[in-house]
Parts: C-alpha cells; structure tokens; sequence
C-alpha cells in the first residue's frame, strides 16, 4: 500500500505539469484548429525565467526575501515571460499564415521550436541549472499521507496545478473573454458576425496557455531540479499526447489527459519497468489515434453528410 | 524575428563551423617552409581539437576545449612555437562528429586532432578518419569503450576503459560489504555497456544486482526511485549527466531510500555533491598531485571551471604536441604519418594525470588506472584509498 501510495504521489505530482502544458495545446488547438509545437519550449523559457528571478534575489542559500514571495516572483516572471512569447510566436510565426493550407503554420510551430531552443542555447548555453529546492524548501517538511510523507513542494505543485486548472474552467465559463473564447473555438465565423474580435481572443488564447506553459516550467524546476534549453522537446511530446488522451480541444479533457500520462508513466515504472515508460506512453497516443481519435472528452467533428 | 533569426543561426553557424582561417594561414607557412629549405626550418602543424562544445554535455566539452587551449597557449609560450588550433563542435552528436572529421581530414595543415569525448562519437568520427586517411591520428581524452582503438589505425586514448573500470567499481561494492546493488543504466551506448561489465563482475560475486534503465532526457525519478528495494545497499548510476544524478539523490532522500550512491566518471562533476556517495573517475584529483598543482593553478587563472575531463585532455594535447617538436628535432617537416609514428612512441614518464603516458599496440592507454573519490559534506572529494 505505501508503494502504491508513493507511486499515486508520484503520478499526481507529474500528471499536474503535464496538464497545465496540455492545457496550452489544447486551447490553442480549440481557437486555431493546430499544434502549437513550440509550446515546449515556452514552458522551457518559463522555467529560465523563474531561474533568473530566483538568482537575482541571491540563489537558494541566500535568499534576500522570504521563500513564500521568492516562489511568488518566480510564478510571476515565468507567466510573462511566456506569455509574452506565446503571443509573439502569435503575432509573427502564426498569423500571417492563418489563411495559408493547415500545414505551414505546422510548419512554421516546428521552426518555431527550433529557433526558440536555439535561441536558449545562445542566451543560457548549454550548461543544465539547478532550482536546489531542497535548500529552499527542505525534503523533510511536507505532510504525512499514512505510511510516506510529501514534500512540500509536491504539495504546493499539485494545489497550484488544482487551483489554476479551476480558475481556467471558470474563467472560460463565466467571464465575457473566456465565453468569447469558446464561441471562436465553437464556429469562428459565426463569432466574428455576431461581433467578437477573434484576433483578440487568439491572442488571449496563447496568452493564457503559455502563462500556464510558464508555471508548469517552474513546478517542474522546482519538484526535479534540473533546467536546460532541450528540456521542452520531450515535455512538449508528452503534454501533447495527454491532450490527445483527454481529448484536444477539451480543457477538461486536457487536465485529465494530462494525469493519466502523468499516472500510466508513473505506474509503469513502479509494475512494469523503467525501460517501457515511453513506449507505453507514446504507445497510448497511437491507440488513441486509431481508435478514439476525439479522446476521452474531445468532441467528435461532425460531417455533413 | 526573422532578422533576428538570421542573427541567431548565424551565431550558431560560427560556433560550429570549423575555423579554416588559422589553418589557411598554416597551410601557406608550411608551403613557404618547403621552398626556403636552406633556412632554419620553423617547427609549425595545426592540430584539431573535436568535443561536445554545446548540446546536452557541453559541460564536458567547454572543459576539455579550455584545457587544449591552455595546453596550445602554454606549449606555444613554452617553446616559442605558434602551432594552431582549429576547433570543431559535435554537439555530441555522431552525423556531426563525422562531418567534422570530413573537414578535419580536408584541411591537409592539420596532422592530427584531441577527441571526440564519446565512444559513439569516436566510432563515428574514426570510420571517416580510417577510410580517408588512418594516418591522422586522433586522441579521445574521455572515450572508455573496451576495444574501440582496435579498431582504428590512428586512435589513441589518454584515460583507461570500461574494462578498468567495471571491474575497480565491483571490486570496491564488494569490499563495502555490497549485497545488493540497484543498478540504473541512462540508455545511451556508454552508460549500458559500463552498467553490463559492472553487473557481470558483481553478479559474479554473488551480488544481487536490480537492473532498470531510463533516458537521460528524463528529470523525473521518482517511480523509478519507488521500486528501490529495502535490502539496497549501493545504488550504482553509470550516467552521462551529474545533474540528473543529484535529482536521483534528492528524491532517493525524499523518499527515505539510504542506500548509497555510487556514480561513474560521467557523475564526476560539480553538479553531483552528494555526501557520503562514491564517484569513479579516470583521472586523480590533480590538485592533490604535487607536480599537476601549478599546471591547475595557472589554467584556473584564465578559466573559471574544472572537470575531471579536463586533464586528460590537456595530456592527449601534450602527447600530440610532444609528437610533432620531436618530427621537427629529427630535421622532417611534421606531416600526418610521421607526426602518428611519434605519438605511438610516446613514453612521457609523468604526465598531469600523476602517472606515465605510453600506448598498447592498439592505442590504449598502457598503464590505465581508474579512481575512487567520496564526496564530503562541503562538496570535496577525497581520493578512497
């Protein structure tokens, strides 16, 4: 039982960045009908970010501020520094293609990646950095579930995710943008003639999915440590497979896609073996694919017949 | 954007494309050598030096290409020569480790090169080299893999193989007393052939050994840390990236697993501080060798950062440039064949690595000794006797 426990915190702590990256892709995915494949590497800039905000105020073991407004500030640089990526990606490798065929914006989100990774390379070399969050937030302290205790930052991980992923569902649900939101994600067109500025909702859009993308870059600095500039190629796979499993276009489909991937590589590890994490992972994409293309929430396109 | 694109790859294409000017300049000084034969001859080659300079172990190739240019600048100062060098950038990677030996082999001023640091890459850079020109010599200041310099006529290495080093990690598990051993390979060709040879002298001891093994792009090791069993003595980690090992320690002691860790010479960085954990390494720590201290002080005046892959580095440089001064002293003009001939008679009685420098038949370092460090409370190691 305290493995499988251990193994169930595990997956949570996991399952949660790969559902607010997920979130991203699948918004983007909703409003524009395409993959955003440079998201990985707006999570990888969030994650600088917050690195960069957490050296300025003097490193882990001499902090110049309480932890609690340290973690604050990083959450806060890496959401605009994101965002602000995610819009300019918008601006200038989007939307002039938007009338093009679906393929060259696909295209241009892959060239995308490539620049922006190359462009980390530049900015911070190629050296891995450290959040040392044990320093900040030592490994004892945390709460005990039965038999294993949880690290504090596993908590403030997974609480984090929790709290966002349901101002995500009210905000789209209740607010004026967030409705508009979905009316462009529901028929484009038809939102457009009843008066909603779609350029703004897109730009919305990429600009709430990468402050997502950007948090998530800074949980997982902070729960595993290690940053480096290739850090989003394999993150970005993931969270894309965890929208394709909860069903892209769903943002309920995306939080749930994103805990299962997050449990089946988890549990896979634990029962299975290391060595089969991935291909039961990617495994899952393609039986997804081929079986129930819409996910487990998507909603299935419609053909006139 | 796209301006800025254009500026970005160009940045890029400069730090990996191969500097032809020095080699120009060198081409056109042998070429007038050749023709004023009367005169003093002038001792001058280019050598290459080839190493993962960016990409996901830059932290090895940064460090290696500091102390070849430490080697070059204080070899130059030394003995009034101005060899130059030409540097190549792999990336880590084995199509553009043979791309860089292509160039490397078309530069004809160039009589031989220090790395690549891989064995992967070694292979990949070596076929080209053998099928173009087995004269050029190439020298791997950090490739481990047992029999790869067999199978290259100019391939030699400045640290010991796999097959010291398997077998000097099982040794000392057992000698702790090790009953059982969580071993975790990082699937690269590197980390799986050390983590076989490691288990098939544990096993033969009767050591338990658990086996698991997962990417080096992965940073998340918790489940994996999960099935660590209780009766766990070691936990021996055979990676490439000491930052993904701290990981593993740090979530080891999140989940109050005590076994200790042992990491091999890739875990040998200042990104794994671990107390109380076990590194090999193929290199000593030089700055406890009496005769390598000044030789580090004065690399640390001009650069900031060390590795253990940095000496061995600095030795293949040395054995290279050694080579070539002793061509010049014999009155030949220092060419790829003859330059090879003189690496091979390399019998250096000291080196900075603390220990004498000659090769086997094939290329290998013929008197290889691995290391066994602890890691301390402040991030020292001390050398296990």
């Amino acid at each position: 039982m305290e493995f499988f426990l251990q193994q169930t915190v595990n997956g949570l702590t996991l399952g949660s960045v790969y559902a607010l990256l997920a979130l991203g892709y699948s918004m983007v995915y909703g409003v524009l009908k395409f993959l955003n494949f440079a998201h990985g590497e707006v999570y990888m800039f969030g994650a600088f970010a917050g690195y960069g905000v957490l050296t300025v105020l003097g490193g882990p073991s001499a902090l110049l501020v309480p932890v609690w407004l340290a973690i604050t500030l990083m959450f806060i640089a890496s959401m605009t520094v994101a965002s602000g990526i995610g819009v300019a990606l918008e601006r200038f490798a989007y939307r002039p293609l938007r009338k093009a065929s679906r393929l060259a914006p696909l295209i241009s989100a892959i060239g995308a990646s490539f620049f922006l990774q190359a462009a980390a390379l530049l900015l911070f070399s190629a050296n891995s950095r450290s959040y040392d969050a044990p320093t900040l937030i030592p490994i004892a302290s945390g709460i005990s579930i039965g038999p294993i205790n949880v690290w504090a930052v596993r908590i403030l991980v997974i609480v984090t995710a929790v709290v966002l992923m349901i101002l995500l569902t009210w905000w789209v649900q209740r607010s004026r943008v967030g409705k508009a939101v979905r009316a462009v994600s529901f028929d484009t067109e038809a939102a457009a003639m009843m008066g909603v500025d779609v350029d703004r909702v897109i730009v919305v859009t990429f600009l709430i999915g990468s402050a997502l993308a950007g948090v998530g870059g800074v949980m997982v600095g902070l729960v595993f440590g290690r940053i480096f500039h290739l850090m989003g190629f394999i993150a970005g796979l993931k969270a894309f497979t965890a929208a394709v499993v909860g069903g892209i276009g769903s943002i309920p489909g995306a939080m749930l896609g994103g805990l299962l991937i997050g449990f089946a590589e988890s549990y896979t590890t634990a029962y299975i073996s290391s060595t089969f994490q991935n291909l039961i992972v990617f495994g899952l994409l393609i039986l997804f694919l081929l079986i129930r293309p819409s996910g487990f929430l998507g909603r299935p396109e419609l053909v006139k017949v | 954007m796209l301006l800025a694109f254009a500026l970005v790859a160009a940045a890029c294409g400069d730090g990996d494309a191969v500097d032809t000017t020095a080699a120009g300049d060198t081409a056109t000084t042998a070429a007038e050598t050749d023709t004023t034969a009367a005169e003093p001859m002038a001792c001058e080659a280019t050598v290459g030096f080839m190493g993962p300079i960016t990409g996901p172990v830059a932290f090895i190739g940064e460090v290696q290409l500091n102390w070849f240019n430490y080697a070059l600048d204080t070899w130059n100062e030394e003995m009034g020569y101005d060899f130059q060098m030409v540097e190549g950038d792999n990336q880590f990677d084995t199509a553009q480790s043979a791309t860089l030996a292509q160039q490397f082999l078309d530069n004809s001023a160039m009589v031989a090169a220090v790395g690549p640091a891989g064995s992967d890459q070694v292979e990949a850079a070596g076929a080209v080299y053998e099928s173009g020109d087995p004269n050029f010599t190439f020298i791997s200041p950090s490739s481990t893999r047992v029999g790869i310099t067999a199978l290259f006529t100019g391939m030699f290495r400045t640290v010991p193989t796999d097959d010291d080093q398997g077998p000097t990690t099982a040794d000392f598990l057992v000698a702790q007393g090790a009953q059982s051993v969580f071993m975790v390979d990082d699937q690269s060709s590197y980390s799986v052939g050390l983590a076989d040879t490691t288990q098939g002298s544990l096993e033969a001891a009767d050591v338990t050994v658990n086996r698991e093994s997962v990417s080096n792009d992965v940073t998340d090791f918790s489940a994996l840390v999960g099935t660590i069993p209780g009766d766990t003595d070691f936990v021996y980690l055979p990676w490439q990236v000491a930052a993904n090992g701290q990981i593993f320690a740090n979530q080891m002691a999140e989940q109050g697993k005590e076994a200790v860790i042992f990491g091999s010479d890739g875990m040998d960085s200042a990104d794994f501080t671990e107390a109380g954990s076990y590194i090999a390494a193929f290199a000593p720590d030089i700055a406890a060798l009496e005769g390598s201290q000044s030789l580090l002080e004065g690399y640390l005046e001009q650069y900031d950062d060390t590795n253990t892959f940095g000496p061995p580095t600095y030795a293949a440089a040395r054995v290279i440039f050694e080579a070539i001064d002793r061509v010049c002293q014999a009155g030949e003009v220092p060419d790829r064949a003859n330059v090879q001939a003189e690496v091979r008679n390399t019998d250096q009685a000291d080196s900075i690595l603390g220990s004498p420098i000659s090769f086997t038949e094939d290329g290998d370092l013929a008197e290889g000794q691995f290391f066994i460090f602890q890691i301390e409370e402040d991030g020292t190691k001390t050398l296990v006797p």
